[in-house]
């Protein structure tokens, strides 16, 4: 196979827990850790595809929620804690709102919704749970929303 | 400019996405069972001492590969150095030095020209002057540690690096930290290149000025982000800055390459900036004469205001000092804390930077000075293009004596570490955070000790450890003459 070659500049980003974010080939790791955890979902659980898509939409969900929107601070010890009180969604891009790496994260969990509804033609349960995932996640990367703490819950 | 596979991108970005899950998963064990066996009676109250966030990488990622880092040495950082061997029984959670050691190709260490080791000239007058002056003032430099070595060794530096005065500093870390929040206060503006070392970038933290970062090496962005800067004043009052300076390195300790001074230079004095060169990594070993990038590049050392350097690297002492205008080094020497209350250098210390100095200036009678510069020269240049020829992503300017290898994938780290040492040499490899993520790499630091065999020797060494862990990205170049043995893509 012939090697493409990308070449990259180390980003003026100084806050090591987001500068990863601005290297060539994050969007494409994203999108193949989704696509073969689905395979997997497909081959451990044996059931039909759209569950294994709802599946996916569902562990989606928790996982990013967890640690874009819930966790807090970073995980280096030399930062002396000025991201203390910004998620990882807050630190992104120094906190610059509606940048190229924001939209394609807001993009990706509606993609994945359409899919997961799709594919379990719009079926009851999976309807309702796919819905709540997705609207949470998107309200949560709302340019409105930085540094909102609802009722101060994870304040 | 860094070129990496794209696959290569992907698979790094997978493997730390891996390290990741299987961190996380083991602190959520780790913290279950804490909760069922001691239900935190031990803290009485007390907060703990720190988050179970903030050493995540420490306790999940460096520790798991802690044999690579921290390494003992039990002998003289020469070309060959003896490696204490460490053993472990814990998967690498602590480790045990033996009483063996095994003598390495020391390809990691600062010792560009030679003087790590005994030198016929130097270690003579060190011992001698460590009989007349023992080995610590033990005092402050106000009070009584001003010996006529120290004022000797700072008109030496003056004279060296092309300057009218110089102070020194007992440590190399402390001369950034210490002396840029002396310059600086409040009101004032600190523009750092985004790849400073620490010690710039704690100095900067420490001072209270408003700091902003360019793009390393880019004088079309600097130009950018002064003109923004000067616009906008200061924030909230928008007031203009107190006092705008510019901070950049001669060599970038983890890239090797130079700074692209006489175009920095060019956009301060348009927009009337200071500047702050940092010259750690090439003072004495890149020039003509040794003087440091400033020759190189032929800048004149009268447009940069501020010049630092260390005497760690290529003068194989330590300790730092800064040289500038008289009227600064004044001003310094009444307000910096480092020069007022921190102990001053070591006298055979400085005794070793005066006779070293003296080496490459050609004072001592010899021209070991300018055979030692011509080496690392040649070495360098020879062992990069040997290196880049074998198909190794190699950083780097011509010239230059550092040389980052790219591995990028985390695991590849330890691997290259460990089968190095295995063939008896010594290299050092840097991982996030010290470097981006993506672009973890084994730093290679030649010195003017190393001989033709030594190199041979490391070159034959990294090439087969290289096909070993796969870090051959680019294609290799067909050998000229016919060699040991072939490679094929």
């Amino acid at each position: 196979m012939a090697k493409l070659y990308v070449q990259t500049v180390p980003p003026p980003d100084l806050n090591k827990n987001t500068e990863w974010f601005m290297y060539p080939g994050v969007w494409s790791t994203y999108l193949f850790i989704l696509f073969f955890s689905w395979l997997l979902v497909l081959s451990v659980f044996g059931c039909t595809p759209g569950m294994a898509w709802t599946v996916v939409n569902l562990f989606h969900f928790a996982i990013t929620y967890y640690f874009f929107h819930w966790k807090k601070g970073t995980p280096f010890a030399e930062d002396q804690g000025i991201y203390n009180n910004l998620t990882w969604w807050e630190q992104m891009d120094n906190g610059k709102q509606l940048t190229r790496n924001r939209k394609f994260l807001t993009v990706v969990p509606v993609v994945l919704y359409l899919i997961a509804l799709h594919t379990t033609d719009y079926q009851h349960p999976m309807l309702f749970l796919n819905t709540l995932a997705v609207a949470i996640l998107v309200v949560a990367k709302f340019p409105n929303m930085h540094k909102v703490r609802i009722f101060g819950i994870n304040g | 400019m860094v070129r990496l596979p794209y696959v290569t991108a992907l698979t790094t970005l997978f493997s730390y996405g891996l390290l990741f899950a299987f961190g996380q998963m083991r602190d959520l064990f780790r913290k279950l069972i804490d909760w069922s066996k001691s239900k935190g009676k031990d803290l009485k109250g007390y907060a703990p001492i720190c988050l179970g966030l903030e050493d995540f990488y420490t306790r999940r990622l460096y520790l798991r590969i802690q044999d690579c880092f921290s390494r003992p040495i039990a002998s003289a950082p020469d070309a060959w150095i003896d490696v204490v061997e460490r053993k472990s029984n814990d998967h690498n959670k602590t480790l045990h030095r033996t009483s063996n050691t095994t003598k390495c190709l020391n390809l990691g260490s600062y010792n560009y020209l030679g003087f790590a080791a005994a030198d016929e000239y130097c270690t003579p007058l060190v011992i001698e002057s460590l009989k007349k002056y023992s080995a610590s003032t033990c005092s402050v430099r106000v009070d009584g540690g001003t010996t006529n070595l120290h004022t000797e060794l700072e008109e030496l530096v003056a004279r060296f690096v092309g300057k009218p005065a110089a102070i020194l500093f007992g440590m190399g870390y402390v001369t950034n930290s210490a002396i840029i929040p002396a310059l600086m206060g409040k009101g004032g503006l600190i523009i750092s290149d985004s790849l400073n070392h620490n010690s710039i970038v704690n100095g900067a933290r420490g001072s209270g000025a408003a700091v902003r970062v360019f793009q390393h090496n880019s004088p079309s962005h600097l130009e950018e982000v002064l003109r923004e800067q000067i616009a906008e004043g200061q924030p909230r009052t928008h007031r203009p800055w107190k006092k705008i300076i510019v901070i950049v390195e001669g060599i970038y300790s983890m890239e090797g390459e130079l700074c692209n001074l006489p175009e920095i230079i060019a956009v301060c004095k348009k927009y009337k900036a200071y500047t702050y060169l940092d010259e750690a990594h090439s003072i004495g070993a890149v020039g003509k004469s040794g003087r440091g990038v400033c020759e190189l590049l032929g800048v004149d050392t009268a447009d940069v205001d501020i010049m630092m350097g260390t005497f760690t690297k290529s003068f194989g002492s330590c300790g730092g000092y800064i040289a500038a205008s008289k009227e600064i080094i004044q001003y310094l020497k009444h307000t910096c804390p480092a020069h007022l209350y921190a102990t001053s250098m070591s006298p055979p210390a400085v005794q070793q930077v005066i006779s070293a100095i003296k080496v490459i200036l050609g004072e001592d009678g010899s021209n070991r000075g300018a055979q030692k510069l011509a080496r690392i020269r040649e070495n360098s240049n020879f062992f990069r293009s040997e290196l880049q020829k074998m198909g190794f992503e190699v950083l780097g300017d011509n010239d230059s004596p550092v040389m980052p290898i790219m591995l990028y994938n985390p695991a590849k780290i330890p691997a290259f570490s460990r089968e190095c040492l295995r063939r008896n040499v010594a290299v050092v490899t840097v991982a996030f955070p010290a470097t981006p993520l993506l672009l973890a790499r084994a730093r290679i630091c030649i010195s003017a000790s190393h001989t033709r065999e030594d190199l041979m020797k490391g070159l034959e060494v990294i090439s087969k450890v290289g096909d070993l862990v796969g870090i051959k990205y680019f294609p290799v170049e067909p050998p000229k003459h016919v060699e040991q043995d072939k490679k094929t893509l």
